[in-house]
């Protein structure tokens, strides 16, 4: 059971982590419009001339 | 009609003789005008021609030479001010309503269309808000530029206001998506814990073990309660404040009680913890919250819309001075100048001796309306002819203008009854709960005081008012994406509700049964003048009618600076004064003034001046394809279809009899059409209205819920409940389907919350309940609630190609192929 004393802090860790990412990306814009991403992949055209991000 | 005789870029019908050509993808298209010419060339030119291949709707027409003289005050830095925001080094940032973004091309031609413009550093299109985001480098480009490239591409942009950036509502949603993680994550590891827990006492778990776990419980529900749950107990805190209590008050005193009591637990190291639950109910009601909020904030979307109707500025006239201000400089007493074409910019008096106005995006009056000096004009209005001097009489928020946008914005912030009703239930339910937690502490205080403490936590735990708050969310949010993705836009919530109940479903002819667009098929002249046509036309240009639309793109008529005297009638015609002679174009009985009529002419629109008729006009209309397969599915719902129409007897009769509708009345006004509405309303029939939003303003606003098609006036269809946007009629069967749908499900979930929580409380008050269970029973609960409503809407999606084919061919400014 010792094992538990590595691998629950390792889990607490990467919990941090995942809130961090998700508390990143919601700050910079990535949930902000849920509705147009999912319209863009239906148009399957050349898309590398993108305007600039 | 050919597809040849409509704009290849913005599908307006081509009338003049004129016809102006641009080469598209190596194809000569015809355009109705230079300024469509030069956006499809830009486009081209840009390599963007792949546009035209990827829309499913035409686009707007490019922006005229005041559009271009409205950019360039932006950039005067008054005006600027309030709509950029500074990003620091030199970067800018503006948030822009954009007209006409209405598909992924859309989406696809603004990113790329800006993205070449120099100094643009991104851009971001949401589609269905139809808002741009735009940051640039000051140095390089300005607001003007920006606002000129989207033009030239035909995507008329109007700067909101830079707080809206980062807006409140932005913020709530943030902060509510924050929220529901840390609680989903919480909860995911409480969980772990708990189950460890629960499986080790079956086993042999060591006592230190066993804390261990408990305390790492104690540290993943802490935020969970403390951050997640804040909402709960500053709404509950609110609540008291003002000495009632809501939903708010129940749900953090139980959200309190059950972390106290294992926090307690956890410090004494005796009893049980339910970590596990606490977070898990607080993951549960927040997701609730976050499905209600995404579906009002959607709806708000679509007032917004409404900002579009005043200009940003208005030209204001001091001495002889004209000088460009913004539209909240304005002052009551100010005079303003407004160019023919342009927008009223303030509610006013007219100082000018006459004028003509368009307001139909306000009444939905079909026709421009005559003005005398002195007259009042509302802002919004279109002013047809020009320029004009106006008195400023009331500003801002006075405005009859921004009364009507507050009131649809009002209903849109309200809360659907169905919701009210739900939590209000949860609420009665949870405060019977805390009663029935305190007798079980007392009664268990009695019989056996070790275990008082324990089976009250367990009570608490093992109700369920997540199954409540869940029950009534949860099925809205499913219905109005289902019926979204079918082109029903549900703009009031309660429609839904109305939709399910309604017996009688009462339909407009002209627009709605029929096609939007119709063509001159039969001209018929009784005196020997070949300037029937003409004439007629010239009338017709002056109402929105569809059928008067039709007259008037046969002919290009004479210059309105002969025409005096113009007056619409709604629902009978249009009458004006062309060199002294006066007209009369309608219904037969309008136009001949009351005297007799052939009975064979009585389904012609008449044209004649006060000696007699002068030519009889027949326009062909062709029932929309979906029209009798709608009213069918509505009939084999139980709903009596009924037809109410302002033309005539012959042709409803005809209508009627193909679409096997019983019930029918022909040469109606709108007040006619009210009074049927209202009888019916009397006879005990819920009536669902359905219009092209032209004229049926009133009846739309009558009947107990009403669906207008997109074609409509805009500000009609912002006081309707439910706007049809891909003009698919059969989606009315459909989505009183859904709505039918939704409602049971609603009412399933409520008795089956109800059914679980009679049958496991009692259970847990008699100490039954081990914490697993209690956890088990919980999750169960909700999960069943939110899985029941996913059913909604399932299984009967509408063909895409039936869709795609459709899409063009009905929207507004199509000519039907």
């Amino acid at each position: 059971m010792n094992i538990l004393l590595l691998l629950i802090p390792l889990s607490l860790l990467f919990l941090a982590g995942a809130v961090w990412v998700f508390f990143w990306a919601v700050n910079h814009d990535q949930f902000d419009d849920l509705e147009t991403p999912a319209l863009l992949p239906l148009d399957d055209l050349d898309r590398r001339d993108r305007p600039p991000e | 009609m050919s597809a040849s005789s409509s704009c290849w870029h913005c599908g307006e019908t081509l009338t003049g003789g004129v016809l102006i050509h641009a080469r598209v993808a190596g194809v000569a298209r015809s355009m109705c005008c230079q300024g469509c010419r030069a956006a499809a060339e830009w486009i081209e030119q840009l390599g963007l021609a792949d546009y035209y291949a990827l829309r499913t709707a035409p686009a707007q027409r490019p922006a005229t030479e005041s559009d271009h003289a409205a950019h360039d005050a932006w950039g005067g830095a008054d005006n600027a001010r309030h709509v950029i925001r500074d990003l620091g080094n030199g970067r800018r940032e503006s948030l822009l309503l954009v007209d006409g973004v209405r598909c992924t091309a859309c989406v696809w031609l603004i990113e790329r269309s800006l993205g070449t413009v120099p100094g643009v550093l991104s851009v971001q299109v949401n589609a269905v808000a139809q808002r741009a985001r735009v940051t640039w480098r000051e140095s390089e480009v300005t607001l003007p530029r920006i606002l000129q490239a989207l033009s030239r591409t035909g995507y008329r942009a109007l700067p909101l206001d830079a707080r809206g950036l980062d807006d409140l509502r932005r913020r709530e949603s943030r902060d509510a998506l924050k929220r529901l993680l840390v609680a989903g994550f919480g909860t995911m590891q409480a969980m772990m814990y708990a189950t460890a827990i629960y499986l080790g006492a079956a086993e042999t778990l060591d006592t230190s073990t066993r804390e261990l776990l408990r305390w790492l419980g104690l540290m993943v529900a802490t935020p969970v309660v403390l951050y997640s749950a804040r909402p709960f107990f500053a709404g509950a805190w609110r609540s008291l404040a003002a000495r009632r209590v809501g939903m708010d008050v129940p749900v953090a005193l139980a959200i309190a009680a059950v972390y106290a009591a294992s926090l307690i637990e956890a410090v004494r190291g005796t009893g049980e913890v339910y970590f596990d639950s606490v977070s898990m109910f607080v993951f549960f009601l927040l997701a609730g919250r976050y499905l209600e909020m995404r579906a009002r904030h959607r709806a708000r979307d679509l007032t917004d819309a409404l900002a579009r109707l005043t200009p940003p500025f208005a030209d204001r006239q001091r001495g002889d001075r004209i000088q460009r201000v913004g539209i909240h400089e304005l002052q009551v007493g100010d005079v303003v100048r407004v160019a023919e074409g342009g927008i009223v910019p303030a509610d006013g008096v007219l100082l000018t001796e006459r004028c003509r106005v368009d307001e139909a995006l306000l009444t939905g009056e079909s026709a421009p309306q005559s003005k005398r000096r002195d007259d009042p004009l509302i802002a919004g209005s279109v002013l047809e002819d020009g320029p004009v001097l106006v008195r400023v009489e009331r500003v801002g928020a006075d405005t009859a203008l921004a009364g009507i946008a507050a009131l649809v914005g009002r209903a849109h912030a309200e809360r659907p009854r169905l919701q009210i009703a739900g939590e209000l239930a949860a609420a009665r339910f949870v405060a019977r709960v805390l009663v029935l937690t305190a007798l079980t502490a007392a009664a268990w205080g009695v019989i056996d005081p070790a275990r008082a403490f324990s089976a009250a936590v367990a009570v608490l735990v093992i109700s369920c008012p997540c199954a409540f708050a869940l029950a009534v969310p949860a099925a809205l949010t499913r219905a109005l994406g289902a019926l979204a993705r079918r082109g029903v836009l549900v703009v009031k919530p309660d429609a839904i509700q109305a939709l399910a109940e309604c017996t009688h479903v009462l339909f407009d002819k002209t627009g709605t049964l029929t096609e939007a667009s119709l063509s001159l098929a039969d001209v018929q002249t009784f005196v020997s003048n070949t300037d029937a046509l003409r004439l007629a036309a010239t009338l017709a240009r002056q109402s929105r009618h569809p059928v008067a639309r039709a007259i008037a793109a046969a002919d290009p008529g004479i210059p309105d600076a002969a025409v005096t005297d113009v007056a619409t009638h709604a629902g009978l015609g249009v009458s004006a004064t062309i060199d002294g002679r006066a007209l009369r174009l309608g219904r037969g009985d309008f136009a001949l003034g009351g005297k007799p009529l052939a009975r064979e002419y009585d389904d012609a629109v008449l044209l004649a001046d006060d000696d007699g008729p002068i030519a009889a006009f027949r326009v062909n209309e062709r029932l929309r394809a979906d029209a009798g397969a709608t009213i069918d599915a509505l009939r084999a719902q139980g709903v009596t279809a009924l037809i109410s129409s302002g033309d005539a007897y012959l042709k409803v009769a005809a209508v009627a009899a193909r679409l096997n509708v019983g019930t029918w009345r022909a040469r109606a006004l709108p007040a006619d059409k009210l009074a049927w509405v209202a009888e019916l309303r009397a006879a005990g029939a819920r009536v669902l209205a359905v219009g092209d939003g032209v004229n049926d303003a009133p009846v739309l606003a009558g009947a107990d819920v009403s669906i207008a098609l997109a074609e409509g006036a805009e500000l009609t269809q912002a006081s309707s409940d439910i706007v049809l946007t891909g003009g698919r009629l059969d989606a009315i069967a459909a989505a009183r389907d859904i709505a039918r749908q939704t409602l049971a499900i609603v009412r399933q979930n409520q008795r089956w919350a109800l059914i679980y929580n009679l049958s496991a409380v009692p259970l847990a008050a008699l100490g039954f309940v081990p914490p697993w269970l209690a956890a088990l029973g919980m999750s169960l609960s909700s999960l069943g609630v939110i899985l029941n409503a996913l059913r909604i809407g399932r299984g009967d999606e509408m063909p895409r190609g039936a869709r795609q084919v459709q899409t063009p061919a009905t929207s507004p400014r199509t000519a039907v192929a």
